[in-house]
Formats: C-alpha cells, structure tokens, sequence
C-alpha cells in the first residue's frame, strides 16, 4: 500500500487487515466476557478474568483505534511511555484505594 | 512551492492546518485533545466510582433488610436483590451484550473512514462515516428502549440509590455518544460538500479519538456494571 504523507507524520499506523484483525479479537473477548459471566462462577474466579479481559480489550482501542501505542513512539519516547504508564497505574491505584477506603470504613 | 513533483513520501505535512506538528512530534491540537480525553477519564472514574459506592450501599442495606430503604420498584425484584445478594438480575445482558458489539462495530468504521481520508478514498469516508453515525445512533436507540423498560419494571432516577447512579452514569455515556454523533454528521455535511479533504485528516482524527474514547468507556461500563455482581 502507498506510503501517505499523513503516515510519515504519524507513525506507521496499522493497515485495514489489522484494524479488522483488533475487532475481531475485541468481539471475540467480549463474546468470552458474555459467556464467562453465564457460567455460574462466583467471587475472584468471575471476577478477575472479566477484569483482565476488560483491560485487553481497553488497551487494544487505546493502542490501535486510538493510535497510542504509535503516538507514544513517535513522542521520542521512552520518557512519555513510562510517563503514561506510571499515571494510568498511579490512577488506578488511587482509584483502588478509595474503592477500598470505602469498601472496609477506613 | 516548486513546480518538481514532490513523491508522497517526501511530501510537506501541508495538510495539517488544523495544528502544526510541535517539537514533540504530534500537534498542539492533538495533545490538547489527548489532555481533555484525560479530564473525561476523571470524569467518568468518577462516575463508576460512585455507581460501585451507591449499588453496594444500596444492596446491602436491602441485603440487611433494613425497613428504612426506599425504592420503587416492585417487591419481586426487591425480594430477588434481597435473595442473590446483586442487582445484575436486574439486565438483559444478551441485549447489552449486542449493544456493545454495534459500539464496537463503531469504533472499526471511524478507524476506517479516518484511514480512507487520509488515503483521499473520500467516496469510502462519505461510507464509514455513514456507517459510525447510524452504528451509534442505533446504540442510543438501544439505550433509550433499555431506560424505557426500566422505568416501566419501577426503576426510576429518584427511585432509590442504584436508579441514581445508574441513570446518572449510563446517561452521561449517551450524551456523549450523542455528541459524538452530532460531530458525525457535521464530518458528513463536510464530506457531502467536498470540504472533507486529506488536509482535514485530523479533525477526522481528533474525532475519531472522541468515539473511541467514548467506546473504551463502555467497554469498562458494560464489565463493571452489567457483568460483575
């Protein structure tokens, strides 16, 4: 396929075959998801798989629909990737922590 | 400009008047976006965080069977709350289940008619274009017809604490998929006009990031509140 200025500026982003390739992997865990949920399992054994699943599939929009994963190489690096990284981990810790706070009355 | 033919590949990105690529590598308006997307996030932590807080409050005291709980809905289903310790009876998770899969269907038609403008394929953008607004448009469909058959089983924003949160944060997810639609069809009057060209490439971009963002959420919203207990 032709080289387009757009993809020189932006990064080498993924070809119509690999966007359909994410979807398909997206339904697929969701179709998972469904199924997982229907299967009568309780506690940690439900709940940490579909909280797995869950995270695939948020960082596959995120990386390749929204086109992080290459944004991120093309923002010189490794800087703004761990930058990014130690703030979603950074929120999400925050976020369980006051889940939690409330969860046992701290 | 010269009059020598300049391959694509050496071509200037003279097509992004929409924001000039800083030192960084990406545009000012691209990063700007990316900085409000980041607001949302808070936004909607937020809102799921209140949801999670207010369901729990709300199934535990019926779990407790404390008298001073006020809800509308019928005493079946506040029995069965009562009973399975969950409000999850409560959804028909194979029709949220087809709902996400039409926002997800969404998600790969933006991506598509972003790639097919940029690829001056404007009669394939006019389509997938096309093809996210009704995706979406169909989703709110689905929502408005959920909403509808919940107030009908007694589930009412003043109803009780989960009527609350629910409405208040799936509500918020529509509003702004509507928006999102609405910046959809002004992408295709645009297009329709012959104003949509590769030099608009990351308007489609930067509104292609809003649609995704808007799916990623649902993707959390469809786990933690209609799939976990």
């Amino acid at each position: 396929m032709a080289h387009t200025a757009h993809d020189n500026e932006h990064g080498a982003h993924p070809t119509e075959k690999q966007y359909w390739m994410v979807f398909v992997i997206l339904v697929l865990f969701t179709a998972v998801e469904v199924a997982w949920s229907f299967m009568g399992f309780e506690g940690a054994v439900l709940v940490v798989p579909l909280l797995v699943m869950m995270t695939i599939k948020f960082f596959l929009v995120a990386g390749a629909f929204m086109h992080l994963y290459f944004d991120l190489k093309l923002l010189n690096g490794r800087l703004f990737t761990w930058a990014f990284a130690g703030a979603i981990v950074l929120a999400g810790a925050v976020y369980a922590a006051v889940i939690a706070s409330f969860r046992f009355n701290i | 400009m010269t009059d020598v033919a300049i391959p694509v590949e050496h071509a200037p990105a003279e097509h992004h008047e929409a924001g000039h690529a800083s030192s960084l590598g990406l545009s000012n308006t691209k990063l700007a976006f990316w900085l409000f997307l980041g607001s949302e996030c808070l936004l909607f932590g937020a809102l799921i965080s209140t949801y999670l807080l207010s369901v729990g409050n709300f199934v535990g005291q019926v779990v407790a069977g404390n008298p001073r709980v006020v809800s509308t809905m019928p005493a079946e289903i506040m029995n069965e709350i009562a009973e399975k310790g969950t409000v999850n009876g409560f959804f028909d998770i194979p029709f949220t289940s087809a709902s996400s899969f039409i926002l997800l269907m969404s998600s790969l038609t933006m991506v598509l008619a972003h790639k097919a403008v940029t690829e001056s394929n404007y009669r394939a953008s006019k389509i997938w274009l096309s093809a996210t607004a009704l995706l979406g448009a169909t989703f709110i469909s689905g929502q408005v017809y959920e909403f509808t058959v919940f107030y009908r089983e007694g589930l009412y924003y003043d109803g009780n604490l989960f009527g609350s949160a629910f409405y208040t944060l799936t509500g918020f997810h529509g509003a702004h998929v509507t928006i999102g639609i609405l910046m959809l069809v002004a992408l295709l009057i645009m297009a329709f006009k012959g104003k949509l060209q590769a030099d608009r490439a990351e308007t489609v971009e930067i509104i292609g990031l809003y649609w995704h963002f808007v799916d990623v959420v649902w993707v959390l919203i469809f786990t933690v509140v209609y799939l976990i207990p």
